[in-house]
């Protein structure tokens, strides 16, 4: 995950040192099963294993289903095996050859969330065919809900890790968390703050910290052709950090309107900020004062 | 998956099935190596209460160092048990108070913080403002990859005379253009602010190349 991990308790009291502990562990336990990049993970093992139900953990399992699920209702915006396409044909061979590709389009092999078969009795998991299963942003959304279950027990606490949040109860002067939302254009500075209280909050944003030469554009793992960027960043306000980190990451593919739409279906809060600095957001959504 | 029969209701499910999934997790629990659990202890015991100073200015960073924390707590006293091979995690050195912390109010107990450093393979790097002697990597060229949401990045570093030489972009599998990442001139996320109490979202290209490079530098030791 490469993610540094902050805890803080507000008050400290009787077993706090464990439970921090705990809660740390259960990022390490998720890493482990769920890299990407250690072909020792049980998540690099399954991909090596395509055509055979394998049974996996828990954690890989509950992480893939859960990905499947917002796979399915995101209409494939998030797509859990959208990494094997970003490879061949896409910003990779531009990156290799130097020449700047407009549009790059990812390969046309029809790989998608579909090819991963889950059964819930055995709890394996089939890959119809060989892909790269990335778990990403559910896998690290996950662990902080792990860790924030450690942590229920002192009510008031926080949980950053790289910029995904979970916030408990209430903040050290008794009132709910305020989040601020990082300006996507202008460095230090934020674009909002928001009052939150037992709620995770997770932002995608692009890669561009001001206005670009050109249009930037972006790969769509719904196939084909990539398509000019139109969130500049995404927030998403749920009661779990891995339910609110994989809809920004969709949001994000989606573009404000389907985005804010599909956060209403969902049931969440979020907020959108495109390239040009328009706001769109949820109804729910507490602003602080 | 099956297929509920409307709309809604698939929709309404997402919020559940992320409770039910997050619970299943945690009651199937993990196994947790004696030796993280041990560290973990004897670093959380050792930490004091954080001491604002407000005659600390905002210390800026250089690229290749990990993110400052707002909050920052004492050094152990003791050094660390060496990780096992598997174990990936370690904690930094401390960092001094900076400015832009708010105090914390008073409490019958002191508030308990606790940090570890990056998840993924990461040599342990100094990051005191009194510049340190740099840590000396083996010569040679070294490839790792960092994670962002909108992709994976390799990063390769090449080590001279046991400094970092260069650290570019070795492959660019995200859903972005990778030129724009290295049009970027060096940053680093400053998640704290004045005004709030935490700052969503970090800066995702950074972070994936800072990833990237550490996960290439650990293998450089």
């Amino acid at each position: 995950m490469g993610t540094l991990v902050t805890i803080h308790v507000v008050r400290a009291g009787a077993g706090v040192d464990d439970a921090i502990s705990r809660a740390l562990g259960w990022f390490h336990a998720i890493e482990e099963r769920c890299s990407r990049f250690d072909e020792r993970s049980e998540l690099s093992r399954l991909t090596a294993q395509a055509g055979r139900p394998v049974p996996v953990h828990a954690i890989v399992y509950e992480a893939v289903k859960f990905a499947l699920m917002v796979a399915e209702e995101s209409g494939g915006a998030f797509d859990p095996t959208v990494g094997h396409r970003m490879a061949a044909r896409g910003f990779d061979k531009e990156h290799r050859t130097g020449e700047r590709i407009r549009a790059a389009s990812a390969p046309d092999d029809g790989v998608s969330y579909r090819d991963v078969l889950l059964d819930p009795d055995r709890k394996t998991i089939t890959l119809r065919r060989p892909l790269t299963l990335d778990l990403g942003a559910v896998a690290k959304g996950l662990a902080v809900d792990t860790a924030a279950r450690e942590l229920e027990m002192f009510t008031d606490f926080a949980i950053d890790a790289g910029g995904d949040l979970y916030l408990g109860g209430s903040n050290e002067q008794g009132a709910p968390w305020s989040v601020g939302i990082r300006h996507p254009r202008q460095e230090h500075e934020l674009i909002t703050s928001l009052r939150v209280s037992n709620q995770a909050v997770c932002t995608s944003g692009d890669y561009e910290r001001r206005a670009p030469g050109g249009e930037q554009h972006i790969l769509d793992p719904r196939g084909g052709a990539s398509s000019p960027v139109a969130v500049a960043s995404a927030t998403v306000v749920a009661s779990r950090a891995m339910l609110a980190d994989a809809l920004a990451t969709a949001v994000f593919v989606l573009g404000p309107e389907e985005g804010i739409r599909l956060l209403n279906r969902v049931g969440v809060e979020g907020l959108v900020v495109t390239p040009d600095l328009e706001r769109y957001e949820t109804g729910g959504l507490r602003h602080a004062a | 998956m099956a297929q509920s029969g409307s709309g809604k209701k698939i929709a309404n499910n997402l919020v559940t099935a992320s409770c039910a999934g997050v619970l299943a997790v945690y009651i199937a629990g993990y196994t947790r190596t004696q030796h993280a659990a041990e560290r973990f202890t004897a670093q959380i015991a050792e930490r004091r209460p954080v001491v604002h100073d407000p005659t600390m200015p905002p210390i800026p960073e250089p690229f290749h160092s990990p993110e400052r924390k707002a909050e920052h707590v004492k050094a152990p006293a003791k050094p660390m048990p060496a990780p096992v091979p598997a174990e990936t995690a370690e904690i930094p050195p401390p960092d001094p108070p900076v400015a832009n912390i708010a105090p914390p109010a008073a409490s019958p107990e002191p508030a308990r913080r606790a940090e570890t450093a990056p998840v993924a393979a990461a040599p342990k790097v100094e990051e005191t403002p009194v510049p340190p002697p740099a840590p000396v990597w083996k010569d040679g060229t070294y490839t790792g990859w960092g994670y962002s949401r909108h992709g994976n990045i390799e990063a390769s570093v090449v080590i001279e005379s046991g400094r970092i030489a260069s650290a570019t972009i070795s492959q660019c599998r995200t859903r972005y253009s990778c030129s724009v990442i290295e049009r970027l001139p060096p940053q680093v996320a400053q998640r704290q602010s004045p005004d709030v109490d935490y700052v969503s979202g970090a800066t995702q290209s950074a972070d994936a190349f800072y990833g990237a490079v550490v996960a290439a530098l650990g293998k450089a030791k």
